[in-house]
């Protein structure tokens, strides 16, 4: 168990810079999950911290120590890869068993860990196939068994359920949670998936273009996102934008005036989760508008309705039913949280 | 009707073709088997002996002085090319070094050369040291021509084993080194190994340099076939004995490269 840090870390690719200035703190047994869409410079994050590519410039240290030239072998550390690097020459118990292998262990103490491992993740009766023999989610599992048959001081995990179908992936999610859980070992893991990173992680950075945008908990990035980036990254659906403006108290803009408790503002973007959102009577209802699409879920229905340029989503309850481009009534649910973006710098207005 | 007819047209040309390539193969075959007089007879059938075989391992062809020295220099030289090419191979494949395509390109560039052009410098290069005639010499000037062709050809192969293998490997505690020892050459292997016949065939063949730099004591087979033009005439069937001897070791390797190319090109899907 380590922390990491990486102190004004740069990495650039020839005249290309992928991360500009990188400052991130990882706690001691802490499960850090970096999010963003593709490009932003997570996965380049993590092969830095795994050894894989040089840092231009700054600092990394593993557990205190300053490791920016040290050969991955030497960081202990154990990396699951998105398309799960595995020996394809080898079998599921050599495979399992290579880190130790190199860590000089005789082949008895080797199959006794390895056979350990394997039962944990039911892979027993599967130590002498060869991969190309296991399914998508065998496989992920062999590389998770290798990853874990040593205590490594940090786990990094590079998008390791992507390859899986959407059913498996749910079930190894979990999986992945019960072994940190059970384990404590400091973990790095990158995804494009936010609700992969809302279920797993102890907390959450956002990056994007090379940069964090926030790094927070899973419960307060969905609750305070920090800027438009990360409102509208978060959340399925994500969360309704609405660019209009503030006068006396009231936020106005085609086919929508709500009360807010702000200042006048000339410009804003109104952001509004589907979940604060109710379906309410259209002759009172502060937000009006006819209906564009509904799409029944199975424990709720999406209302999405129209209003001027803009698309509105409410989730509303899963016996509702209405016609398509009838006029519906939409509110803010009692106690649901209303977000305040300048649509210029795209940061979150102090509310 | 047209189809059957193309389908016939098909037939007939691929016969015409296997027989062009293969009748000289199958008379060098049967003439070996000849007598000396049966030799320039226009026929199959005759009575086969392996006295031709015999003589020419006997006075004064020697043919067994040139089969250990082709088997010699083939072998040593495919024992130091394949080796160093794997290595430079897999440095051009995985590196991404400063000017790391020019210096693939003068590696190729090297191919590009005719051989004739360049006999002349190596003859003159090989009398200042002392080296005609050997082995050695024979060795140095096949390392030149068949590393850079080695080193093309296991690259193709180690650029299609997957990058992600290897990182895996560093990450669970292996060096540079052992990653090539442990994922790399295991992987690349069906591929090395038919690098390695490749190399073997071409420096089997080998003729030019071989006839010049060789007089006496390091004749290869190919050069050796030359002495049966005597002023006797051409001794047709002991030429052929010898052509089969150069032949059959070739014939098997060929074998030998079909059954591991296909598993080569199948091999190593990870996904």
């Amino acid at each position: 168990m380590a922390e990491v840090r990486l102190e004004n870390v740069v990495k650039r690719y020839g005249g290309f810079t992928a991360l500009p200035k990188l400052d991130l703190h990882v706690n001691e047994g802490e499960f850090l999950v970096l999010l963003g869409p593709s490009g932003c410079g997570k996965t380049t994050t993590m092969r830095l911290i795994a050894g894989l590519e040089e840092i231009t410039e700054g600092d990394l240290l593993i557990g205190g120590e300053r490791v920016n030239d040290k050969e991955p072998k030497d960081r202990d550390i154990a990396m699951v890869f998105q398309n799960y690097g595995l020996y394809p020459h080898m079998s599921v118990a050599d495979n399992i068993g290579y880190p130790l292998k190199l860590r000089g262990l005789g082949k008895s103490e080797r199959m006794a860990q390895v056979r350990k491992v394997a039962e944990k993740v039911e892979l027993g009766e599967l130590l002498d196939r060869r991969p190309s023999e296991l399914s998508g989610g065998q496989r992920q599992r062999v590389a998770l068994a290798r990853a874990i048959v040593r205590r490594p001081q940090l786990f990094l995990m590079d998008e390791p359920l992507s390859n899986l179908d959407a059913k498996l992936r749910v079930t190894m999610r979990a999986e992945l949670k019960h072994m940190h859980h059970e384990m404590g070992i400091t973990t790095v893991y990158v995804t494009h998936d936010q609700m992969e990173a809302m279920t797993l992680a102890s907390r959450i950075v956002v990056m994007n273009k090379g940069r964090i945008v926030q790094l927070d908990t899973p419960e307060r990035i969905y609750s305070e996102p920090a800027d438009l980036f990360v409102a509208d990254f978060i959340g399925s659906p994500s969360m309704n934008l609405i660019h209009g403006q503030i006068a006396g108290g009231t936020f106005t803009a085609e086919g929508i005036s709500l009360p807010v408790s702000a200042p006048d503002r000339a410009k804003v973007v109104l952001g509004i989760r589907p979940e604060d959102l109710q379906i309410s009577d259209a002759s009172t209802a502060p937000i009006k508008a006819p209906i564009f699409a509904l799409e029944l879920t199975g424990e709720s229905t999406l209302v999405t309705l129209r209003a001027g340029a803009t698309q509105l989503c409410a989730r509303g309850a899963a016996d509702f039913r209405a016609k398509m481009d009838d006029t519906c009534g939409l509110a803010p649910r009692p106690g649901g949280r209303i977000h305040l973006f300048d649509p210029e710098s795209g940061l979150r207005l102090p509310s | 009707m047209k189809k059957q007819l193309f389908w016939w047209g098909e037939r007939a040309l691929l016969v015409f073709v296997a027989v062009v390539a293969l009748f000289p193969i199958l008379w060098m075959f049967l003439t070996a088997f000849k007598q000396p007089l049966d030799a320039y007879r226009v026929s199959i059938f005759f009575t086969p002996t392996f006295n031709n075989f015999k003589a020419v391992f006997d006075e004064p062809w020697y043919l067994g002085r040139m089969v250990m020295n082709s088997v010699i220099v083939a072998s040593v030289t495919v024992m130091i090319s394949v080796p160093c090419a794997s290595l430079a191979a897999y440095a051009f494949s995985r590196f991404r070094m400063r000017g790391r395509k020019f210096l693939f390109f003068l590696v190729l560039s090297t191919q590009f050369i005719p051989a004739v052009v360049i006999v002349l410098p190596f003859f003159l290069m090989f009398r200042q040291l002392g080296l005609l005639d050997t082995r050695l010499a024979l060795i140095i000037v096949n390392l030149a021509i068949v590393t850079p062709f080695v080193i093309w050809m296991i690259k193709g192969f180690i650029d299609a084993i997957p990058v992600e293998a290897e990182e895996a490997a560093m990450v669970d505690g292996a060096s540079r080194l052992r990653v090539i020892r442990d994922i790399v050459l295991p992987m690349a292997a069906p591929g090395i190994l038919t690098s390695s016949i490749f190399c073997f065939i071409l420096t089997w063949n080998e003729f030019l340099f071989a006839l010049i730099i060789t007089r006496r004591e390091a004749v290869t087979l190919p050069v050796g076939l030359v002495n049966f033009r005597t002023e006797r005439g051409d001794l047709w069937e002991l030429m052929s004995a010898a052509g089969v001897m150069i032949t059959v070791p070739i014939f098997i390797m060929a074998i030998i490269i079909q059954k591991h190319f296909t598993r080569g090109m199948t091999a190593g899907a990870v996904k």
